[in-house]
């Protein structure tokens, strides 16, 4: 589920980083037929991803939604809008994770994996010439904790564990839901918001996010 | 996102840092996760998205004053309610409340997660913390019928609706088939147009204005990009979002994609 409320931090954070473009023109929610829509700037970057991205000419940064191979088309989600691109199965470039996949590939990508989609523009047609899935950041296996040893602390609490669990998520994503006793350190957010961590250099620190982004 | 949150608190001096980096999803598979009032009320209740909203507290309790769209369901009665609980492969996002000290709802949702409900959340501070946040309360009989239908995409008809028009050959309506050629060959509703997906932009000019357009194909998939196409260019359209089964004579068959 998407939520595009930003934050008062995360707002902060952006107008920071100098980030925050205008809101985009979303698409009328009319269901009745009625003059032609005049053209509207769809944007480019859905709002999650300017945390860490600009928008770049030929790029658009959204979630997955579908892949039509029939029709050669992908289905993108930008915030509210919608973007579809056509594409030719025979030159385009599929990334999944910073490796080189094939077209089928997409038919198992799931709906709402975040993409990057580099596309050239013809006569107001996008067509795609990569897609590109997030890819893994390898962590060192010293440093990785697994859900049993996340559940025991969590069951101890912060104080008899001695943690500081932190859930690097936007803060929208943050308040749907979070595991219990963590705090919100959102990642673009990280340099401003780190008085929020424990004065002692050696505590132990958690780090948490959506899963391997 | 973590990992490098991780690095930067290394860089900032920190020795003993982790990561978990499985994250929220698997965490969720197991455990619940929590939200506060606000963000009930802010992510979920004001958006309408559609949810199972548990009130977990005794009956008589409950009825003095509950969240709206609660459902009453005493912590006591929780594995009996299983079996009339949504089907957990619509993964509806289970939310508990209970009282202050919270017991009921942890008792619960520990009940859903291991029932296989894997977006189970309860709310900190429960409905004490929702009274002190002066967040609106009703009051009266709460619902005990638990009822989650997932949001319909935008543009979606439903199955009833579309087998209606179907049927009726409504003439302000336009059947629009979007699938290919050779799919097309095989069988089509009565009084549909095939225009496939592909070549919808170009043809544009075939497609009534003054109409209903109602975009199917086999699965779901080529027909919500046409809607959104259509859409943008000012058409009154819909889409069927459904896996679209076509005989020669026209009889059709849909199912959930």
């Amino acid at each position: 589920m998407l939520h595009h409320r930003m934050s008062a931090t995360a707002l902060a954070a952006a107008l920071t980083l100098g980030l925050l473009i205008a809101p985009a023109a979303q698409a009328p929610a009319q269901e009745k037929a009625s003059a032609p829509a005049a053209p509207q700037a769809k944007p480019t970057n859905m709002k999650l991803c300017i945390n860490c991205h600009q928008p770049q000419p030929g790029n658009l940064r959204g979630l997955f939604d579908s892949v039509a191979v029939k029709s050669q088309s992908l289905q993108i989600k930008i915030d509210d809008a919608t973007e579809i691109v056509k594409f030719n199965p025979q030159t385009l470039t599929v990334l999944e994770g910073g490796k080189p996949a094939d077209v089928e590939a997409l038919r198992t990508t799931k709906r709402g994996h975040e993409v990057r989609v580099e596309y050239t523009e013809k006569d107001g047609l996008k067509t795609a010439v990569l897609i590109s899935t997030k890819p893994l950041i390898k962590v060192a296996i010293e440093k990785l904790m697994t859900t049993a040893e996340v559940e025991k602390l969590v069951a101890m609490g912060p104080e008899k564990g001695k943690y500081t669990l932190v859930d690097a998520r936007p803060a929208p994503r943050f308040q749907e839901g979070s595991i219990p006793t963590a705090i919100n350190i959102p990642d673009p957010a990280f340099d401003k918001m780190a008085g929020k961590l424990p004065k002692d250099k050696s505590a132990l620190l958690v780090f948490y996010c959506g899963g391997m982004t | 996102m973590s990992p490098n949150s991780a690095g930067k608190a290394e860089k900032l001096g920190y020795t003993n840092v982790k990561v978990y980096h499985e994250g929220l999803p698997e965490w969720s598979k197991n455990s619940y996760s929590i939200l506060v009032p606000q963000f009930l009320k802010e992510a979920f209740i004001d958006k309408e998205i559609p949810t199972v909203l548990l009130d977990v507290r005794p009956a008589k309790e409950a009825g003095k004053g509950f969240i709206k769209g609660a459902v009453s369901l005493p912590a006591a009665d929780v594995e009996k309610a299983l079996a009339k609980f949504p089907a957990k492969e619509l993964k509806p996002p289970v939310i508990i409340y209970s009282d202050k000290s919270g017991d009921d709802a942890v008792k619960t949702a520990k009940a859903l997660v291991k029932a296989g409900y894997k977006n189970t959340k309860i709310v900190t501070g429960g409905y004490s913390a929702w009274l002190e946040a002066k967040f609106p309360v009703e009051t009266g009989n709460l619902n005990t019928v638990i009822a989650y239908a997932p949001k319909p995409r935008p543009g979606e008809i439903s199955f009833a609706d579309f087998t209606r028009i179907a049927k009726t050959a409504a003439p302000d309506v336009l059947i629009l088939d979007v699938r290919n050629q050779d799919e097309g060959s095989s069988g089509m509703i009565k009084g549909a147009k095939l225009v496939p997906d592909e070549e919808l932009l170009a043809r544009l000019a075939e497609l009534p204005k003054d109409k209903l357009i109602i975009a199917h194909c086999a699965t779901g998939i080529r027909a919500e990009m046409a809607y959104h196409k259509l859409k943008e260019k000012g058409y009154n359209v819909k889409f069927l979002n459904a896996k679209v089964e076509i005989d020669k004579e026209g009889n059709f068959k849909l199912e959930k994609s």
